[in-house]
């Protein structure tokens, strides 16, 4: 039973990454309807970002506190130009191309990035040891140990939830987001800059996605150029499972598929060695018997 | 301030262009001098350059390309539409040749002092050409609607002498040792293509294929039967054709899938794998559980059956999801295809995989061996060869036949509006299940030969970017299309193997061509008509309005 809850509480940091992650893939799939592709990538350019930061400019006397912040920040930055970039550059002159072709496009921005950091980041095949900065010590909470890195992963994807929930729910940019993704063209008819909105949200989830960077660089130490793959699609994985489009969904996907996979990978036969299969397996359950997710809304198919 | 700096800019570039029928042929005639002085004088002040650059009086290697294209210098004194684009393509092609002979010269002599006085005119040459054609007005007659008819024999001998002049280029391409030169020879013959097309050509040769179908198929089918007659017995060439023929009919089944339907398939290459496998365990290297072995022929069908028949397993659940979900899926099984054979090695040797797949047999014929026929000596991948010729061949018809079908309309119909498509009482489920077990048939058909011809099977050949690789292949000759299909793995293959130099940056490359295709040329090298007018939507009007005999380029 001890184990049980272990697991359930390793589910629960896993799952604040994939949910972090997650978010960037259904804004934009609420408001442009793309598989943004090359979003785990975003996140691993991030955890780059942050590793470059630390690793080149900032001085070692640093305490260890403000470096984990600069850090912090300039990961979601670096993602956030990035996914702009990305934007701008790759998907916005294909807005109105079949949709096959966007995809097909994040497909080729995927491995271009993921090969970019191979190839020109100094030693970049070889993975990186991310700084340690938070302190290091675990809680007992009857039995079930959790590192004080792990409560840190938890409560900062929940604070930057939070926020990005209040922007998106309460803030006129967010309503104007919902209003794009419910409606573009009557967006655009009431005065939404629907260009500006897409930005917007590209850049709304290259921040939640730098910030996943670090977190996974704080759990799994060496980053390297591959880290966004798998990542990326469980995350999307988890915003299906939640609701593709739906902020909550995404959220509430990203912990169900965290915790789905610690458990398996603990009580499955060979579970470890087949670890990253579960996702794709949960993918499949849920698309064949709820394609609408745990909280989606019908999903309205628009050509 | 600004404004008033970029106005006069635009004034005096419209001046320019006013002025630039009169000043456009003293350019390009001052241009051609220059460059054909500057390839007869030595480029480079050491020997050893490939091409013998540091020789005068004789233009080899990259001065060869510059010259092939300087006769397009004469656009300027041609009238008629188009003649800008099609001299600009051609002239910056010229001037990147130069630039980037002159980058391998210094890199290879160890600085630009090495570069000799040859080089240096020619640059300036080029960019001249380059200034005669930006300086040109956009005037003259448009193209033709329509290309007339010309007498049977001519057109006939223009056939000829297209497959002909193609299996040369082929022929000297890979004859070119030197992966400075080879680059050279691609932004040569990119440009060049470029602007021939502009000039028409290739929707002359299309309207001509179209009328003499039979005739171009013959002509190609001898000219791919009599291509390991030209490789004097070696065994290098034949085997990456082989390659070739195994990723073609890859990419022709991902096209029944892809292209036709639809569908986007991100794992294509498990089907691939599943054949592969089933070869291995069944076929002559007896791996499997049995230690038995199949005839080969059975083996084929088996792993095509055994493929199909997952395709269709995969398919059923997920073919009512809307497309990009269904990428996505189909990506998951891909890996988890990956993960399992990785993982229960009993018999598939994890990661490891099989080795040691020994060489086809059939009855006494050993696929393995030299043959000498008509006292040429094969080398023993030519059988190989005339196997995967065998095999494209008979996938080609498959799809030929399957796009000309109502089945093949049906799919279109599908891909272009489902809903619109069901409510003309297509079944689009049953519809998309068949182009998904179709396609993955096929892919397993050609496992099952890949096998053989690469001794081995692993996992790590059956991943994602492998799949990857089969949608570019498909993308880049051109959705929807036959010879689209085979061009592109041609390229994706051949190309690299020449590029060994660049190999590490494949991927990126990979990755690069991808996004530039499809912001630029989303229909590929090869389009359908159909789907050209459908990316080029906005100037469709035209497209729309040309006559039915005359095909798209």
């Amino acid at each position: 039973m001890q184990q049980f809850f272990q697991q359930l509480s390793d589910g629960l940091v896993l799952g604040a990454l994939y949910a972090l992650i997650a978010l960037g893939y259904t804004m934009v799939y609420g408001i442009v309807q793309l598989i943004n592709f090359a979003h785990g990538e975003i996140f691993m350019v991030g955890a780059f970002g942050g590793y470059t930061l630390y690793h080149y400019v900032l001085p070692s006397s640093l305490p260890s506190g403000i470096a984990l912040l600069l850090v912090l920040l300039v990961a979601m930055l670096t993602s956030a130009l990035l996914a702009a970039f990305v934007e701008r550059v790759a998907y916005r002159p294909l807005r109105n191309a079949p949709r096959l072709a966007p995809l097909i496009t994040a497909i080729g921005v995927s491995i271009a990035l993921q090969e970019s950091i191979r190839l020109f980041y100094p030693n970049g095949s070889v993975g990186k040891p991310f700084p340690q900065l938070f302190p290091r010590g675990t809680v007992d909470l009857g039995g079930v140990t959790l590192t004080y890195v792990d409560l840190f992963v938890i409560s900062l994807a929940l604070v930057l939830m939070l926020t990005l929930r209040t922007f998106v729910f309460r803030s006129a940019t967010g309503r104007a987001m919902r209003a794009t993704a419910q409606d573009p063209d009557t967006a655009r008819l009431m005065g939404v800059d629907t260009d500006r909105i897409i930005v917007i949200t590209f850049v709304l989830g290259g921040l939640l996605a730098g910030a996943a960077g670090v977190l996974q660089g704080m759990i799994a130490s060496p980053i390297d150029f591959k880290i966004g793959f798998i990542a990326g699609l469980k995350a999307f994985t988890a915003a299906v499972l939640g609701g593709i489009g739906n902020i909550t969904g995404a959220v509430l996907g990203g912990f169900t598929l965290g915790i789905v996979e610690a458990l398996a990978t603990q009580y499955v036969p060979n579970g470890s060695a087949l670890k990253d299969s579960f996702a794709f397996v949960v993918l499949v359950l849920v698309l064949v018997f709820r394609p609408t997710g745990l909280l989606g809304e019908s999903v309205r198919s628009r050509a | 301030m600004t404004a008033a700096l970029l106005d006069r800019v635009a004034t005096s570039a419209e001046r320019l262009r006013s002025h630039g029928t009169r000043l456009s042929p003293s350019l390009a005639a001052a241009a051609f001098v220059l460059v054909v002085v500057g390839t007869n004088l030595p480029w480079a002040t050491f020997s050893g350059f490939p091409g013998l650059m540091s020789l005068a009086l004789y233009p080899a290697g990259s001065r060869i390309y510059v010259l092939a294209l300087a006769p397009a210098l004469a656009l300027v004194a041609v009238r008629f539409s188009r003649r800008r684009q099609a001299g600009l393509a051609a002239t910056l092609a010229l001037l990147a040749v130069v630039v980037q002979t002159i980058i391998a010269i210094a890199r290879d002599g160890g600085g630009l002092v090495n570069v000799s006085v040859g080089a240096w005119v020619t640059l300036l040459g080029a960019l001249l050409g380059v200034a005669a054609f930006v300086a040109l007005p956009d005037d003259g007659a448009p193209l033709p609607r329509s290309w007339p008819v010309l007498p049977a024999l001519v057109e006939a001998l223009a056939v000829v002498f297209a497959v002909a002049a193609s299996l040369a280029l082929l022929v000297y391409a890979l004859d070119v040792e030197a992966p400075s030169q080879f680059v050279g020879f691609l932004l040569a013959l990119g440009g060049g293509l470029v602007a021939l097309n502009r000039l028409g050509l290739f929707e002359w040769l299309g309207a001509l294929y179209a009328r003499r179908q039979a005739l171009t198929l013959v002509l190609m089918a001898a000219a791919a039967v009599t291509f390991p007659f030209t490789q004097g017995g070696s065994s290098y060439w034949l085997r990456v054709a082989a390659n070739v023929g195994v990723f073609a009919a890859a990419a022709i089944g991902l096209n029944v899938v892809v292209g036709l339907a639809g569908l986007l398939d991100l794992g294509y290459i498990a089907f691939f794998g599943v054949g592969a496998y089933v070869a291995a365990l069944y076929g002559n290297a007896g791996l499997g559980p049995s230690r038995g072995h199949l005839p080969f022929l059975a083996v084929i069908v088996l792993g095509a059956l055994v493929s199909g028949l997952v395709g269709v397993l995969i398919g059923a659940p997920t073919l009512r999801l809307r497309g990009d979900y269904l990428a996505i899926v189909t990506l998951g099984f891909g890996e988890i295809f990956h993960t399992l054979v990785n993982t229960y090695d009993a018999y598939t040797g994890g990661p490891n995989g099989l080795s040691n797949i020994p060489d086809l047999r059939q009855g006494s014929f050993d696929f393995g061996l030299p043959h000498t026929v008509f006292g040429v000596e094969l080398a023993g991948f030519a059988n190989y060869y005339y196997l995967e010729l065998v095999l494209v061949a008979l996938v080609m018809f498959v799809f030929a036949r399957l796009n000309a079908s109502r089945i093949g309309r049906a799919w279109v119909a599908i891909r272009e509006d489902e809903l619109a498509a069901s409510a003309m009482g297509i079944n689009t489920v049953s519809y998309k299940l068949l182009a998904f077990g179709i396609g993955a048939t096929l892919a397993g058909a050609s496992g099952t030969v890949q096998a053989h011809v690469a001794t081995q099977v692993s996992p790590d050949s059956f991943v994602f970017l492998q799949s990857v690789f089969l949608l570019a292949a498909v993308v880049l000759g051109g959705m929807g299309t036959v010879p689209g299909a085979v061009v592109g793995a041609a390229i994706l293959i051949a190309v690299p193997e020449k590029l060994r130099a660049f190999s590490d940056y494949r991927l990126l490359l990979f990755g690069l061509l991808l996004v530039i295709l499809m912001r630029f040329r989303p229909e590929g090298m090869i389009p359908s008509r159909r789907r050209q007018r459908e990316f080029h939507d906005a100037d469709g009007a035209d497209a729309l309005s040309a006559p039915p005999g005359s095909a798209v380029a």
